[in-house]
């Protein structure tokens, strides 16, 4: 017994299953079916982020005096596992998880009333231009200059790998205010319209062919002062606190454990041949291998999340999480892929558009097989590289 | 023991690779990929002049008749190049089926129109449930009075829609696994012609009462261990492909390491980095030294053996390659704008196809399919 189901636990369990029964619509269930990476298909995912809006419950981690729930990050998990469960599609989180904290810590109350409703609902799409050609993993090197004329900033550079932003209506930056001292001293983080003159936005199109990520260009882009969250030179500080903000909410378990139960049921079907997948002792044995792994992460998470209270973060556990969550993703996506066979070979991304009427090639449990893996190589690459979070779990652990 | 190539065939290979790089650079194949064909029939015909599509056959049906290490160099340039022309498909698979047949007026009218360049074929042998194992089919061909009825399907058969003429593994009324040929215009016959991961034209065929005449049967007894000995030689053919394209992969990525900084240095000199490159090497190495050891056991009797030991590590190896290519390249590996993600799908849809790892381990096992 633990927190996680004592009866409290249980009850709150009851209700968010009672809800998820009804609320999401057949599109959206849909759009979750058809999720072939972290991101889900733009339309549903805010299709259902304005639901769980309209209930309350679309920002379990935030404060309640600004829309948050209340809950104990226990229940966020039990919400995230009953979500997954579901198959409704992940909130996008360049909104709630990312620039809504950095308003929450740092805008001023105008900001604070002008912005929030709009991340809430998801009137407003925000995307993420902090990555630049020359800065990935050396963040702090970036160079998109940001320079002040009277009132305004005025925007040089470029942004990129910048997700869904030919979606987003509005863009959180990190940009350079100041060459002097530490590079992490002259950066400041600015909010801007996507539709202002000079910006321009190119989509890159993905191994799986499809566009999710974007290079944005800024040629004598003007933004006001007004807009900026935090001090100037300061959005160093800024950016770490939205990192620090949602360390407590891996839930890659919540995930895995209902892809593997449909990856599981999937090799136990019959063949033609009277055959099962999971007859194949080395097959077999992957799977249970695979299960390890998943409960390893999922008592991993739970076990972290157990001793934390409100408001605080695991540390250096966290890189943890990251490594351990993201490398098992991939390693479930190997499997589907092994499992999939030759069925996983057709590119057939008309298919896999939500609402489409093309049917699938070949057997439709395998349609996301490959765009899933391919797409998954990118969790070791993002959100801090698996690489670095290496480093800073070494460094943490020897410097004690 | 051959462990490289001869001279001769080094030259034969240096030509090639002048041919890839005039032809292939990463551009037109982007052309090619979108030109519905999928590959360019002006290149199938130079290659039919450069002597490429007749490197197997034999000097009676109009080739040349060279060893195999001839058709693993043409596989280890195209690898280099990602070349889509379906010369493992077509030439080295389909081929070598119908030249090695019993059926002399097929072979003789096909296999020269193939050499020349006129002709595609395609060889349709795997089934969903076949999981690698030529043998284990469920395409029937039923005998009735002077024709043969085919009922069955077969999956992700390469060159399938560019191709003149289909070579179909099916049974036989006494159970014997025989090949018949196929024309694609065929009533009862449903193509679902798609482009695979890895850029290549495929299929998937279904046939329903697909009516032939007798024959159309290539082979007079059970053709299972041709069948086999073909597909094995073709895995070797696929092997030095996929050392080429592990080879390329690794130096564009020690390229990469070695221009791009970060932290105000080069990746390259980031020890983790060096240690998965390490990694790279090794793994190509591996893969390269099973290919050779797998050419040497050709006409012995674990030739077998020799090559599910090439399959199983090509596996292994060009997945490990594959995805340490991407990740080194950090987000731009994500992307079609370098040829890194092109590699890695190929050496994917490597993996995936002739049988998987676990099949091939199978093999080696068990010692049967
Ligand atoms: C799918 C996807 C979505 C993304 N979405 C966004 C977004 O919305 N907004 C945004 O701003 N960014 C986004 N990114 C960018 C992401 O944050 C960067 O890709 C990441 O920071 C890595 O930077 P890079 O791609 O420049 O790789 P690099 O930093 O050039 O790294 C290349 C390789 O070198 C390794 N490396 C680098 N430094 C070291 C070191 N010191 N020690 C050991 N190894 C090292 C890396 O781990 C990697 O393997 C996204 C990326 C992806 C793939």
């Amino acid at each position: 017994m633990s927190i996680f189901d004592d009866s409290e636990s249980a009850r709150f369990r009851e209700e968010v299953r009672a809800f998820l029964a009804t609320a999401p619509s057949e599109e959206i269930l849909e759009a979750g079916r058809k999720t072939t990476s972290v991101f889900a298909p733009f339309k549903q995912a805010i299709a259902w982020q304005k639901i769980l809006y309209d209930k309350g419950w679309v920002a379990p981690s935030w404060p309640e005096e600004y829309g948050g729930t209340g809950w104990s990050i226990q229940q966020r998990y039990i919400f995230a596992e009953e979500c997954n469960r579901r198959g409704v599609p992940p909130v996008l989180p360049q909104g709630v998880q990312m620039v809504g904290p950095a308003i929450l810590g740092f805008g001023s109350e105008a900001q604070k009333a002008a912005l929030l409703p709009g991340i809430l609902s998801g009137e407003d799409f925000w995307c993420q231009g902090y990555s630049e050609p020359g800065a990935g993993s050396d963040l702090a090197s970036l160079k998109c200059r940001a320079d002040s004329d009277g009132d305004d900033y005025v925007l040089n550079g470029s942004k990129t790998w910048t997700t869904y932003g030919h979606h987003a209506n509005k863009m959180f930056a990190l940009v350079r205010t100041s060459s002097e001292g530490k590079p992490q001293q002259g950066i400041t983080f600015l909010l801007l319209d996507m539709d202002l003159p000079g910006l321009e936005v190119r989509p890159i199109i993905g191994l799986d062919g499809e566009p999710e990520q974007c290079e944005v260009f800024f040629t004598d882009v003007r933004v006001p002062k007004a807009n900026r969250i935090g001090e100037e030179n300061q959005g160093w500080t800024v950016a770490k606190y939205v990192l620090e903000f949602e360390r407590g909410g891996s839930t890659f378990g919540t995930w895995l454990l209902p892809a593997q139960e449909k990856l599981r049921a999937w090799c136990t079907r019959e063949n033609a041949f009277g055959e099962r997948l999971i007859d194949r002792p080395a097959l077999r044995r992957r799977l249970v291998e695979l299960d390890i792994e998943i409960a390893a992460v999922v008592h991993t998470e739970k076990r972290v999340n157990a001793n934390l209270k409100h408001g605080e973060n695991p540390g250096p556990m966290a890189s943890m999480l990251k490594i351990l969550g993201t490398e098992v993703m991939q390693r479930f996506s190997e499997l589907q892929l092994e499992v999939a066979g030759l069925d996983a070979l057709p590119v057939q991304n008309q298919a896999l558009a939500v609402g489409s009427e093309v049917a699938p090639i070949g057997d439709e449990a395998a349609l996301l097989a490959m765009p899933y893996y391919l797409n998954t190589r990118a969790a070791s690459i993002y959100a801090g590289s698996n690489e670095i979070q290496r480093s800073l779990l070494a460094k943490a652990v020897m410097e004690g | 023991m051959q462990y490289q190539y001869t001279a001769e065939q080094t030259e034969f290979k240096d030509m090639l690779s002048r041919f890839v790089r005039d032809h292939y650079d990463y551009e037109s194949r982007r052309v090619y990929l979108s030109s519905g064909q999928g590959f360019s029939k002006d290149y199938w015909q130079q290659l039919a002049e450069l002597g490429v599509l007749g490197l197997p056959f034999s000097e009676a049906l109009g080739g040349l008749d060279l060893p195999l290490a001839y058709q693993m160099a043409v596989a280890e340039e195209f690898g280099k190049g990602l070349v889509l022309e379906p010369f493992l498909p077509s030439v080295v698979m389909a081929g070598k089926l119908l030249a090695a047949s019993d059926n002399s007026e097929a072979r003789d009218s096909l296999i020269p129109s193939l050499i020349a360049g006129e002709s595609v074929l395609a060889l349709a042998w795997e089934e969903r449930d076949s999981r690698g194992a030529p043998g284990k089919v469920l395409t029937r061909a039923q005998r009735e009075g002077d024709s043969v009825v085919l009922n069955g399907e077969k999956l992700a058969v390469l060159a399938a829609p560019n191709a003149d003429a289909l070579l179909v593994t099916a049974r036989d009324d006494s159970g014997d696994l025989n090949v018949y040929l196929v024309d694609t215009q065929s009533p009862g016959m449903t193509m679902t012609a798609f482009g695979s991961v890895d850029g290549q034209p495929a299929a998937n065929l279904r046939f329903e009462q697909l009516t032939l005449p007798a024959s159309a049967a290539l082979f007079k007894g059970d053709a299972l261990p041709v069948l086999r000995q073909i597909l094995d030689e073709s895995l070797v053919v696929m092997g030095a492909e996929a050392v080429g394209v592990m080879d390329q992969l690794l130096a564009t990525t020690v390229e990469y390491c070695k221009t791009r900084k970060q932290f105000g240095l080069p990746i390259a000199s980031f020890q983790a980095l060096q240690h998965r490159i390490a990694d790279m090497v090794m793994a190509c190495e591996r893969t390269r030294s099973l290919l050779w050891a797998a050419l040497q056991a050709v006409g012995h009797s674990h030739f077998g053996d020799s090559v599910a030991m090439l399959k199983a590590e090509l596996g292994r190896s060009g997945r490990y390659v594959g995805q340490q290519a991407v990740q080194l390249h950090g987000g731009i590996g994500m992307t079609e704008e370098l040829n890194v993600g092109a590699y890695f799908k190929r050496l994917t849809a490597m993996e995936v196809l002739s049988g998987d790892r676990d099949y091939h381990l199978d093999r080696l096992a068990l010692g049967s399919d």
